[in-house]
């Protein structure tokens, strides 16, 4: 990467002669210093789980969020610069909520994930008098999991606003080893528990810190509750599961 | 073509087209958003609704030359109108009800109407004035408390809910549109009512009634109102108010609809024909006290033409 | 005044609509809807044309019929069909009748200031399969029902389907209750009654008759075998059926 660096680094809209665009390239690293995020789909339901790096013992943990709403049936986790996924993610609650005032239904997993990705590439110079949201790319990976009527689904977003469906998907930096353990142990069939299990062990290998209620966050989606966020006492059931 | 000089040009076909866009209020800056994966919100695509305009000098009374049947019941467009609406606070939380007539001039254009509107479960709204303006806009405030929810994860207070549209609806003023609405819930301070108007009023109160039909509601709705009602007294009075204005009110009447507001969310209680109430009675609901609410019951068949013998010579006398 | 002035005030207003008769009508079965429409245009007490369709196909499962000014109409359907084309493609499916029913709304009220003159009545299948009719103002007020008529003799037939589908002011036999639906056959026949009672009776109404018929997915198009020359309308072999039958109206 470093041997290729050159003038077309730096414009956000240049491509360089071999056709790449480096500060979307660059926005892309920057997820793999993020902490771990993960996503598995059930037929059940899907479920959401992040890991907070807890730097300091004075740190709030409950005050770290990565896991957010997005509507009732839509949840969402992120990894990479969280800051810039709140942009993204109003920008996804107004699309939802505007979708439902205009056709009186839930907007689709995948409509809301086109949504959001519509927003990546609104960098750099504006075009005429439509104003440019960013004056670089978004920094930050998504994960959203959400149920329409094609059942449990779980997207994944990058930088470069391309999206891709999942069936079980790993972010941030122990992604390469979370997604691999994720290959050997997701199957078709699993109940929404063993889901929970899996993503739980599946964040504590890849953690330096020992696993408990305060360094990770599990969320899920359910037809028949929709999202929600575990609280501490569910937390720790699943934990003493594992 | 050179693409600036078609941009300023005022003689090619662009500039007509342009011109006609201008005219027909057609923005082409938020076209491209109307088919985009969002899917087209139309006019909500920049955010806030948009609305198009007629090309004239004032299209207040543009819209009013062709849309007040009030002032001129010839007029081409009539716009549904709604009646008799009522909310009141006591002590087991907040009744709301309303009639189900619409009226387009003296044409009863339904009988069917949802005069209230969810506008979640612990929001309701109702519906006085243009049909449209009241189902729209508080359709529009139920998408704004949810955001509200989703961004500061605490429900939307009553008072604030309430502000919003009578803060929208000013933002409108001398534009025509036409709404009373009692905007009713339970918040962290317990059950609120707030009348709105499209004139920009907004009041905190514990009884409203709003419509033609509001002061034959209010006669009833005063008489028998106490703060410590009991919830089933409160939604009999509610039914029964409702049924003053649709008894004496030509613009009210067909079904009452009965809602009561609680700690957890609002509940539907029933829809009652308004003739039925007359002649027998809600039936058996909780706080009815049995019988018809018409006087004829009352009376038991002495009338004028039929008076007791005695009583019409004390009078002639 | 010779030099091209007036001698009065000039009273000017910008009156951009006109009343172009005709009446429509719909009711909701079981698993089934029927949206009927004349077809007769006038302006004032002239016949424009006897053959100006007011009903109009949206989807597999949605009709849309619009009565009121022909122009605003027209204008109107073709402006639901290009949202319903851009929502087919964003999101990959056919937009369900209740989201037509919003969407319309919508549009109706993007137009508060300067309103369509349009009645509109959306009838098609829900999603859960059962008949459904919508019925909105011009500025678009909208809510659901079993049965509506709008249009010029809109007062005409919406006391007959009162007392026809509501069974207002009827009591059942002794010792029966009024269905809760009727057959698709009795709807047809009352449809083709109340159209023709309004042509007798009411000078804007006549020429042709358009009815659709949608039926939900998996129900026998049952009744519609004895009305000769229904012609089918669906494009999809296992999914709703739609079908139209013309009827010609008196003339005169």
């Amino acid at each position: 990467m470093f041997l290729t660096r050159s003038e077309y680094d730096r414009g956000v809209n240049t491509f360089s002669p071999e056709g790449r665009l480096f500060q979307v390239e660059y926005a892309i690293e920057a997820i793999k210093l993020g902490s771990t995020t993960v996503g598995v789909r059930t037929p059940e339901g899907v479920v959401l789980g992040v890991e907070k790096r807890v730097q300091s013992p004075l740190l709030e943990s409950s005050s770290i969020e990565k896991i957010m709403e997005i509507d009732h049936h839509l949840g969402c986790a992120m990894s990479g610069l969280t800051a810039d996924a709140r942009t993204m993610i109003d920008h996804a609650r107004v699309t939802a909520q505007n979708h439902s005032f205009t056709y009186d239904e839930r907007i689709k997993v995948e409509s809301v994930t086109q949504a959001v990705c519509d927003l990546a590439l609104r960098f750099g110079e504006s075009v005429h008098d439509e104003d440019a949201m960013m004056s670089r790319p978004f920094g930050v990976a998504l994960l959203i999991a959400g149920i329409d009527e094609l059942g449990p689904q779980l997207f994944h977003t990058d930088p470069s606003g391309t999206f891709v469906r999942y069936d079980a998907k790993a972010i941030g930096s122990g992604s390469e080893a979370a997604q691999s353990e994720l290959q050997d142990k997701w199957h078709k069939q699993m109940t929404l528990q063993e889901a929970q299990i899996l993503v739980l062990k599946v964040l504590k290998q890849v953690m330096e810190e020992k696993l408990d209620h305060h360094n990770v966050q599990l969320a899920q989606v359910t037809p028949t509750v929709g999202f929600e966020i575990l609280d501490e006492v569910r937390l720790k059931e699943i934990i003493d599961l594992m | 073509m050179n693409s600036f000089l078609t941009r300023y040009s005022s003689t090619t076909p662009e500039a007509d087209i342009r011109k006609a866009k201008e005219l027909y209020g057609e923005d082409e800056d938020f076209s491209e958003v109307m088919w985009g994966s969002t899917g087209g919100f139309g006019n909500l695509a920049s955010g806030v609704p948009m609305f198009k305009l007629p090309s004239v000098q004032d299209p207040s009374s543009f819209l009013r030359m062709h849309t007040d049947d009030h002032a001129d019941p010839s007029c081409r467009i009539k716009i549904k109108h709604g009646t008799t609406t009522l909310a009141f606070r006591f002590q087991g939380g907040v009744i709301v009800a309303v009639d189900s007539r619409a009226t387009a001039g003296s044409y009863v254009a339904s009988g069917t109407v949802k005069k209230v509107i969810e506008i979640n479960p612990y929001l309701l709204g109702t519906m006085a004035g243009g049909a449209a303006d009241c189902q729209y806009w508080e359709t529009y405030l139920g998408i704004q408390c949810r955001l509200h929810e989703l961004r500061n994860r605490e429900r939307i207070s009553v008072a604030a809910a309430s502000k919003y549209l009578s803060n929208l609806v000013y933002s409108y003023k001398g534009m025509g549109l036409s709404m009373g609405t009692m905007i009713c819930g339970w918040d962290k301070t317990g059950p609120a009512i707030f009348y709105v108007d499209s004139d920009g009023t907004r009041l905190k109160g514990d009884l409203f009634s709003v419509g033609s039909g509001s002061t034959f509601a209010y006669g009833v709705l005063d008489q028998g109102y106490r703060w410590d009602l009991t919830d089933e007294e409160a939604q009999e009075l509610g039914r029964r108010s409702i049924y003053a204005a649709g008894h004496r009110d030509a613009f009210s009447g067909n079904t009452v609809n009965l809602y009561h507001v609680k700690q957890d969310g609002w509940k539907f209680i029933g829809n009652y024909d308004v003739s039925e109430l007359h002649y027998n009675g809600p039936g058996d609901v909780p706080g009815a006290t049995g019988g018809g609410y018409g006087y004829d019951i009352r009376v038991a068949g002495r009338t004028s033409t039929n008076a007791p013998e005695g009583e019409a010579g004390e009078g002639q006398a | 005044m010779p030099d091209g002035s007036f001698a009065h005030p000039q009273q000017r207003q910008f009156n951009p609509y006109s009343d172009n008769g005709g009446t429509i009508l719909a009711i909701a079965g079981a698993d089934f809807t029927v949206i009927a429409g004349d077809t007769r245009q006038s302006e004032g007490y002239s016949i424009q044309t006897r053959y100006a369709p007011k009903v109009f196909r949206l989807t597999d499962r949605a009709v849309l019929a619009v009565n009121g000014f022909a122009a605003d109409g027209n204008m109107f359907v073709k402006k639901v069909k290009q949202r319903l084309e851009w929502y087919r493609h964003a999101h990959a499916k056919d937009m369900p009748l209740r989201a037509i029913a919003r969407l319309i709304q919508t549009m109706l009220y993007a137009q508060r200031f300067f309103p369509y003159y349009v009645y509109n009545i959306l009838g098609g299948i829900e999603e859960d399969g059962t008949g459904a009719v919508y019925s909105f103002d011009p500025v678009g007020s909208y809510e659901r029902e079993a049965c509506r008529a709008a249009g010029a003799a809109q007062s005409l037939v919406q006391p007959f389907l009162d007392n026809q589908i509501y069974f207002k002011n009827q009591k059942a036999a002794p010792g029966t209750t009024h269905p809760a639906h009727l057959p698709l056959s009795d709807v047809l026949s009352i449809v083709i009654d109340s159209f023709t009672s309004a042509t007798e009776r009411h000078i804007e109404v006549g020429d042709g008759l358009e009815i659709y018929v949608v039926v939900a997915q998996g129900r026998s198009p049952q009744g519609l075998d004895a009305f000769r020359g229904a012609q089918e309308l669906s494009t999809q072999p296992n999914g709703d059926r739609m079908f139209i039958i013309r009827r010609e109206l008196k003339k005169d």
